[in-house]
């Protein structure tokens, strides 16, 4: 049995080990023109207290909320839908048009967004492409799929008789839904709201390739310090800021999730 | 330690593999596509051939290839690097290169003074970054660098936001300064800001803007638009007026520790061989570093292309690696502050 501990615990000790690398970065002094770090410093947690950096921070956690909600509201019908629907043969067209996305991989996906979003295919009113906007439509539509996956399971454990005998007592479909079948979908709106938040906060491929340069997410950040700066210890710094940012904020949501599956429903 | 050991770990494990296979063969790091073949057909084939030592390829981006030589220092998975010039610099002050020893290679001898980078890397061809446009798309008449400004090109420029070196240097030229007092160029660049669309962290990005219309003037590297136009894009490059092209010259270093310096003296040898140089010019569309090699007339006094001194001196101008190396930081922290945000 201990044996089939050791694959986890080699695992553990990589991943210990990045982290361990990643933190002792963090404190090690930047020297331009070189990739040789200097002494112990803090120097490079200072230099990221900047507008440019926190920016980027508040940018990544605005977007991030926004696509969850936003996500949310897209995939709930959709989800509904093929949780509910009674025709086996809509209800695989409606699953195969989920998984397309799945099928497609993100950068081919976001790719096509480039087109869309850049009036080549649509003309829009206002700018989409290089904008927080477009950056917003991509990440919505990356997170659909798993988020609508998530919805229908949590719509599909509602016993359908809850909701019929509500609506046999005069209640209108519109309070059916509002009173039984969205508070009993709560365990599956957490659950996928949590995992949408927690994956656009780490997001790269799409703001890079719909962002234009010009809307940078955490990791986007990230990359250009220790990739383009060469500046590594900057880059671990960041980094190891935006890991506790992002675990204080999953501890919120576990909490939230927790609070949710313990209420009555 | 406990990285350390876990990196040790993990390239011992990969280490009898690769060792294996490169037991016998020159190992060269090269960017990957068009590179990576070009160097292969051109250079590599050649190689074998004289020599009888056959040639691998590790590919990859420009860091990800320095961040793999950092973690095998002293025991360098590769034999050779191709890099960038400023970036070799960092191969350099991490004590990644060997010295170069001239005597192995004669052929450094006819090479162009600019292209003697140091004593630990030689250029091997050279590019510009200069104005490239699409004139079915853009009105304007676009000669010049001070042409950017114009107000007709507003929303349509895209440019590198990786290294923004080039129009950072260009907009100090503009006023008087140099790479060295680059902040004379601050206002200057604020004032473009309205005309740039969107920023590209690679070449990919950038042809793909070019391409789709997206960003139809753009600061681009001279050997990505001649691809561009060898796909059927109309894409235009000028040959600036007013300042200079920024000169890019890519580089070639032996690795500290190999056991096949000889061998990698030899190949860097070739490569600075009039024929190679000759094939390289016609295969990438890049400048030769050896003034002698043949480069075809439709090519000639193009930008990017120096053959002579006088061109060398006139039609570009070169950023100092080291001032590049170091200051890089500071000009990206700046130009993401003011004008990218």
């Amino acid at each position: 049995m201990r044996l089939l501990l050791a694959p986890a615990l080699v695992v553990i000790v990589v991943f210990a080990a990045a982290l361990s690398a990643l933190l002792r970065y963090s404190v090690l002094e930047f020297v331009p023109g070189s990739l040789r770090t200097g002494g112990l410093t803090l120097a490079n947690f200072t230099g990221i207290l900047s507008r440019q950096y926190l920016g980027a921070v508040w940018d990544t956690l605005l977007l991030s909320l926004a696509t969850t909600v936003l996500t949310l509201v897209a995939s709930y019908p959709v989800a509904y839908a093929l949780a509910r629907t009674r025709s086996a043969r809509a209800r695989s067209a409606l699953l195969v048009l989920t998984l397309a996305p799945f099928f497609t991989g993100a950068i081919v996906r976001t790719y096509a967004w480039v087109l869309v979003l850049g009036n080549t295919v649509l003309t829009w009113p206002v700018p989409m492409l290089f904008t927080p906007r477009g950056v917003l439509v991509g990440l919505v539509h990356f997170s659909m799929p798993t988020m609508i996956l998530l919805l229908a399971a949590a719509v599909s454990h509602i016993d359908p008789v809850y909701e019929r005998a509500a609506a046999s007592l005069g209640a209108s479909p519109w309070r059916v839904f509002r009173r039984v079948t969205l508070p009993l979908s709560m365990p599956g709106i957490v659950s996928g709201s949590v995992i949408v938040f927690a994956w656009t906060l780490s997001a790269f491929a799409t703001p890079e390739l719909l962002g234009g340069g010009r809307v940078k997410m955490i990791a986007n950040v990230v990359r250009d310090l220790a990739l383009d700066s060469f500046n590594w210890p900057g880059g671990a710094a960041f980094a190891a800021v935006a890991l506790v940012v992002t675990l204080g904020l999953l501890a919120a949501a576990g909490r939230l999730t927790a609070a949710a599956e313990r209420s009555p429903s | 330690m406990l990285v350390r050991l876990v990196v040790a770990s993990l390239i011992a494990l990969v280490l009898p593999v690769s060792t294996a296979r490169a037991q016998n063969s020159l190992v060269i790091s090269v960017w990957g596509g068009n590179w990576k073949d070009t160097v292969e057909r051109v250079a590599g084939k050649a190689f074998t051939a004289k020599t009888g030592i056959p040639v691998e390829f590790e590919v990859g981006g420009t860091i990800d290839r320095l961040a793999k030589a950092r973690v095998a220092k002293g025991n360098p998975l590769v034999d050779l690097t191709f890099t960038t010039s400023h970036v070799g610099r960092l191969y350099i002050s991490d004590g990644l290169y060997a010295p170069l020893d001239m005597a192995k290679i004669p052929n450094a001898k006819e090479i162009a003074r600019e292209a003697l980078r140091s004593e630990y890397h030689l250029g091997s061809w050279s590019y510009v970054y200069t104005i490239v446009y699409r004139p079915d798309l853009v009105k304007e008449d676009i000669t010049q660098w001070s042409d950017l400004w114009k107000p007709g090109l507003k929303g349509k420029i895209a440019m590198p936001d990786f290294d923004p070196s080039h129009i950072i240097t260009i907009a100090a030229l503009m006023e008087g300064g140099n790479e060295t007092t680059w902040q004379k160029g601050q206002e200057r660049l604020k004032a473009l800001k309205p005309s740039v669309v969107a920023f590209y962290s690679t070449d990919a990005q950038s042809q793909d803007l070019m391409k789709t219309g997206q960003a139809p003037v753009q600061v681009m590297l001279s050997v990505n638009a001649y691809h561009l136009q060898e796909q059927g894009i109309a894409v235009k490059l000028v040959q600036p007026k007013d300042y200079p092209g920024i000169v890019g010259i890519d580089t070639m270093g032996i690795m500290a520790g190999t056991k096949k310096a000889d061998a990698a003296h030899q190949f860097i040898n070739l490569v600075l061989s009039k024929e190679i140089q000759s094939e390289l010019v016609r295969a990438l569309k890049a400048g030769p570093v050896n003034g002698g090699a043949t480069v075809p007339a439709e090519l000639r006094g193009q930008p990017g292309i120096f053959v002579t001194p006088a061109e060398w001196k006139q039609r570009g101008y070169i950023v100092d690696d080291e001032v590049r190396a170091k200051t890089l930081p500071a000009w990206r922290e700046w130009f993401t502050a003011n004008i990218v945000k």
